[in-house]
Parts: C-alpha cells; sequence; structure tokens
C-alpha cells in the first residue's frame, strides 16, 4: 500500500525533474539558435557580403535570418518553470542544504519529530508559495499588462509555473505525511532518499 | 522593540534554525516571514511580497546560468573528459616525485574550467582520480585531502556558480568577476600542488611514483582534451570578449559539452535522464536558498540593518584592512559548519555596504571585485575545513578505507594553503585587479 503511494508520488516527481530537463535543453537549443541567428544577420549586414551578393543578403535578412525575437523573455519564462518543475524532485529525495552536526548528537526518535516538524514546515511553505503564485497571477490577468517585445499577456508566464509550483506543495505535504508515520511508528519509511524500498 | 531591534535579533533565531537542521532555504524564509509579520503587525506585508517574490527569484536572467552550468557539469563528467584530463596530466609528471597527486590537482583545475560547481568536481575527479592514487601508494589521507581540495579549484576557477550569485548581489559584472578569479584560481591550483610536494618529501612513504610516459604518447593524451580547452575557451572567452552574455555563454557550453558527450558515446537516454533529475537535484536546493535569502534579505532591508550596521562600523574608526580581515574570519569560522552558496546569500548583503563604505584607497568597483574573490576563496575553504567540509564528506565516503581523522590531518595543510593565499590576496590587490580594465 504505502510502497505503491510512494511510488506513484516519487514517479510523479521524477516526470517533473525530467520534464523541466527538456525545457531546460530546449531554453539551451534556443539561446544557441539566437546566438547563431544574431551572428549571421550580422555578417550579412557586413559590407563585404552586401556588396558581393546584396540579393541574397536581403532575402535571408527578409525571411528571418536573425536573432530570435524576444529570446530574453523566453528564456525568463522557460527557466521559471524549469525551476518549480524542479523543487518537488529535491524535496521527495531531500536534496536541500542543511547542517547536520549539532543535531548529529540527538536521539533517534527526537530526531524523527524535529524531522516532521521541519518537513511540515516546508510543506506550509510550498503551499503558501503556490496560493501566492496563483494570486500573483489573478491581479496580473486583472491588471492586461504585456510583456515587452512579444507582447503576450504576462500572466500566461504565470499560468505555466502555476501548475508545478501545487505539484510541489502537493510532494511537500506528502512528505510531511511520510515524516509523520516514519514518527509515530518509530522506524523509518523511506530509507534511501534516492530508493524506493523502504 | 523597534525595528532596528528586531532585525538585529533576527539573525541569532535564522541561525538557531539552521542549527536545529532546518534547510537553509526554508530558515531564511520563516524568519523573513516571521520578522515582516513582527515589524508590521501582520501577515499581509509579506504575502503580497510572495505574489511575486518567487517567480521574479525563479525567472531571473542572470540566475538561468546556474542550471545550465550544472547541466555543463554532468555533461562534461559522462563525455568522459574528467578522465582526459587526468591521463594527460599523469603522462606529464606522473613519474616525479607526488606526481601522481600533482595530476590530480591539475585535472582538477581543468575540470574547474568547464565545471561550475565545487561538489561536482569533488565528485567527478575523485572517481577519477582516487583509484589511481590508492594504485601508486598513495596515503589515504593524503589521497582525500588532495582532491577535496582540488575539488574547490571548480568554483576558484571560472565559470563558477558561487560567483555569478555573488555578482548578482553586488551588482557586479559578471564576465568582470570571472576574469579577475583567473589568476587566483591559477595560484589556488599551484598552491596545492606545492602542498603535496612538500607533503611527499616530509613524509617520503606515504606516496609512490608513475611509470614515465614517451614524448609521443604524452601528446596524444594532450590532444584528447582538446575540447575541454574549446568549450571553456568559447564560454570564457565569448562573455569576455563581449560576444554573448554570460547566460549564453552557459549555454553554448551546456551545449558544447553535450555534444562532445554524444560523439564521446558518453550520452544516452539514460545517462541524459540522470543529467536531468541531478540537475533537477542541485538546482532546486540552490535556487530554494537565493529565494530565501531574497525574502529574509528584503526584511532585513526593510529595518535598516544592513545600513545602520554599516554606519556602526564606520563610526568605529578601524584600520580597513583590519575590518577587512575580522570579514574574513567571520566567514572561515561560519565555513566549519555552513555550505558556501548560504553563506554568500547570507552575509553578503550586510558586509557588502559595509566593506563599501570604508576607505581602501581604491574604486568602488575595484572593492567589489577584489572583496567578492577574498570571500570566493575562504568560503571554498569553508568546503574542507574540518568537521563539516563537505568535499571532504564527498570524497571520503568513496573510500571505506580511510578514517575521516586521517582525511582532516592531511586536508590542513591544504587550508594553510588556502589561508597563505588570502593573506597574499589582501596584501596585493595587484594579483585580483591587474587584469581589470
Amino acid at each position: 500500500m504505502f510502497r505503491t503511494l510512494h511510488r506513484a508520488f516519487h514517479s510523479l516527481a521524477w516526470l517533473m525533474a525530467v520534464l523541466g530537463g527538456a525545457v531546460l535543453t530546449a531554453v539551451v537549443l534556443m539561446i544557441c539558435l539566437s546566438i547563431l541567428g544574431r551572428t549571421a544577420s550580422t555578417i550579412l549586414h557586413s559590407a563585404l557580403v552586401e556588396g558581393a551578393v546584396p540579393g541574397l543578403a536581403v532575402w535571408l535578412l527578409d525571411h528571418g535570418v536573425g536573432p530570435i525575437r524576444g529570446d530574453y523573455e523566453l528564456v525568463e519564462a522557460g527557466i521559471a518553470f524549469v525551476i518549480f518543475a524542479f523543487l518537488g524532485w529535491c524535496q521527495i529525495t531531500a536534496g536541500h542544504a542543511t547542517v547536520d552536526i549539532f543535531t548529529s548528537r540527538l536521539r533517534e526518535r527526537s530526531r524523527r519529530w524535529l524531522q516532521l516538524a521541519i518537513e511540515a514546515a516546508f510543506a506550509v511553505a510550498l503551499v503558501i508559495i503556490a496560493l501566492q503564485l496563483w494570486d500573483g497571477m489573478a491581479t496580473l490577468m486583472r491588471r492586461n499588462t504585456t510583456t515587452f517585445l512579444l507582447q503576450y499577456p504576462v500572466w500566461w508566464n504565470y499560468a505555466l509555473a502555476v501548475a508545478p509550483a501545487f505539484l510541489a506543495a502537493a510532494i511537500g505535504l506528502y512528505m510531511a505525511a511520510v515524516r509523520a508515520a516514519e514518527a509515530v511508528l518509530n522506524r523509518p519509511l523511506i530509507a534511501d532518499p534516492h530508493g524506493i524500498d523502504p | 522593540m523597534s525595528n532596528l531591534e528586531v532585525g538585529i535579533l533576527s539573525f541569532p533565531a535564522l541561525l538557531v534554525l539552521i542549527f536545529l537542521r532546518v534547510p537553509i532555504g526554508l530558515a531564511m524564509f520563516i524568519a523573513g516571514y516571521a520578522g515582516y509579520w513582527v515589524v508590521t503587525g501582520s501577515p499581509s506585508m509579506a504575502m503580497a511580497r510572495l505574489k511575486s517574490a518567487s517567480y521574479s527569484t525563479f525567472s531571473n536572467y542572470s540566475l538561468s546560468i546556474v542550471p545550465m552550468f550544472l547541466l555543463m557539469g554532468y555533461f562534461a563528467t559522462i563525455g568522459g573528459l574528467s578522465q582526459s584530463l587526468f591521463r594527460a596530466a599523469a603522462a606529464f609528471v606522473g613519474h616525479r616525485k607526488g606526481g601522481i597527486g600533482i595530476a590530480a590537482i591539475a585535472s582538477c583545475a581543468g575540470f574547474g574550467a568547464i565545471c561550475g560547481s565545487s561538489l561536482a568536481t569533488a565528485a567527478t575527479m575523485g572517481r577519477v582520480a582516487l583509484p589511481e592514487l590508492k594504485r601508486y601508494g598513495y596515503h589515504g589521507g593524503l589521497s582525500t585531502a588532495a582532491l577535496a581540495a582540488g575539488g574547490t579549484l571548480g568554483i576558484l576557477i571560472p565559470p563558477s556558480v558561487v560567483l555569478v550569485i555573488y555578482a548578482i548581489l553586488a551588482e557586479q559584472n559578471i564576465a568582470t568577476l570571472f576574469l579577475a578569479a583567473l589568476v587566483p584560481g591559477l595560484i589556488a591550483a599551484m598552491g596545492y600542488m606545492a602542498v603535496i610536494s612538500v607533503y611527499v618529501r616530509l613524509y617520503p612513504d606515504r606516496a609512490g611514483v608513475g611509470e614515465r610516459v614517451a614524448w609521443g604518447e604524452r601528446f596524444r593524451r594532450l590532444l584528447a582534451v582538446w575540447p575541454v580547452l574549446l568549450v571553456f575557451l568559447a564560454v570564457v572567452g565569448g562573455i569576455y570578449g563581449g560576444i554573448f552574455t554570460p547566460t549564453e555563454g552557459a549555454a553554448i557550453g551546456a551545449l558544447g559539452t553535450g555534444l562532445v558527450a554524444l560523439v564521446n558515446g558518453g550520452l544516452t537516454f539514460r545517462t541524459l535522464l540522470d543529467s536531468f533529475t541531478s540537475t533537477a537535484r542541485s538546482t532546486a536546493m540552490i535556487f530554494f536558498i537565493v529565494f530565501g535569502a531574497a525574502f529574509y534579505n528584503s526584511f532585513l532591508a526593510l529595518t535598516q540593518v544592513p545600513q545602520s550596521l554599516s554606519d556602526w562600523v564606520v563610526s568605529l574608526g578601524l584600520a580597513p584592512v583590519m575590518v577587512l580581515l575580522v570579514i574574513l574570519a567571520l566567514y572561515l569560522l561560519l565555513g566549519c559548519v555552513m555550505d558556501s552558496l548560504s553563506m554568500i546569500l547570507l552575509t553578503v548583503p550586510i558586509f557588502y555596504p559595509m566593506i563599501l563604505a570604508l576607505d581602501f584607497g581604491m574604486s568602488p568597483d575595484h572593492v567589489a571585485i577584489w572583496f567578492g574573490i577574498l570571500v570566493l576563496i575562504v568560503v571554498e575553504t569553508g568546503l574542507i575545513t574540518p568537521p563539516v567540509g563537505m568535499n571532504l564528506f564527498i570524497i571520503n565516503a568513496m573510500d571505506r578505507s580511510t578514517p575521516m581523522i586521517e582525511t582532516y590531518k592531511a586536508v590542513m595543510f591544504f587550508v594553510a594553503s588556502d589561508l597563505l593565499r588570502v593573506l597574499l590576496l589582501v596584501a596585493f590587490p595587484a594579483i585580483t585587479l591587474f587584469l581589470i580594465p
């Protein structure tokens, strides 16, 4: 029962991490394409090329050879999605940076309750972040502002980030529940942070 | 309680949370949230800020360098570049006294030039070089300590994730900071090599020597390193030459190492997914700390703590260098228990205005760059200072036969070389600044 549940959340978090990685790769490729276009456009605008093959240069430039329009905005929108998509995986694999030195001498049992308190606080924080992001999106929808270059509504960016933000919050709540069970049962349910089996 | 008092009291409260093992990003978020609540009497201001706080941190164009540099590091690892670097370095110096150890440091430095993270450099080079050091009879503590110290070159030699964060906090040019880090980074590598050659002379029984490699083979192995050189020149050269922004440089670096890994056969569907999930874990950790720190610092700014503290320090009339040395000592102390990124995010907003308010006889931009490089070195020393040096843990976990205490003992030599380098750079700012226009 627990194994199935954990596998489901684990897979969900993994899928989001991989999806985020795919979007990150897309952003990387987009940036490189834009640099390529910008370089090509500089060469085509140069006196040498415009003198030698003016027709070709103009034709290429007219057909969109150049930097990708609004690449800066696309990077920002893409990366925000990527980071929100990565949060859940970090949560379920216990990847956050901590200072362990002062708690390592605590008894096993006390450590489990402490861990529960921390994980619960983290879940609350993630829920607040997701809810306020939703609120921020609603505000932007009412204002009807658009991005500078591509002229699409700014709230679209937020809408893209809201889904992974809520998934991260759900994973945070699930991890708090796992820690609660561990504290009550006084035994580990998730042995290896990377693994599935308790 | 005045706002200023709340702000000052929030600092010990934050440390208590961190020492209770609350993740550092979360601890700063909680301290900021509670701080806003106490100062304004209700949570509404904190809530209002949170409508855009997470999104604006996560969508920051300059910060988007971080996941790309991390991805680049993972691609470099699966592309086998760490292996080629070590083989080339060992071919040239392996037959000398302490040569295999020196080769390990040199390959760490080479890997640092295409990887922006110390932990990744330590982990990658540890896997490659540790078995070799053991094979040539290197003492356990010396091997693990050398690789832990070598790992810090990942950050000390540009590109560097920590330097990106500092640049954003101090509103400095990332390209300029990368350039400034270059010479101190190379000095660091030479310092570690010197430590090894002194160590093997003090304890001759603790290291063997490798076989002499023929010159033809040496150059064949050196040729295998060309992708590293190409990627480094494209990324750092392009960024500095103004051909592209640091973010664009990071994208080119990620694509470049990805292509190298693809050609070398290291990049498969499986390893690609692993690179994604490893990048996800480190990236989310870093961004959550950055988010928590930004939120906490916006609360601190509201209470005017940074301003008041720097006014107070200036009013003391101490010698600027004394203040600087005290700050650097505080970093070393904090570094014994905390990781480098968290330290930078936690303290730079407080110390930076203080340093800028003092007169070091340089332009403010130069002071900012100089201070940044000094801070970079002392927080990196934190990665190898006992008891909680992350690099020590990473390398020691790879070598079950070496007790932690042996690593601790040997690493003190490398820590000493770090301290010497800090003093050198404090005494001669020109070492850091002579390349800067």
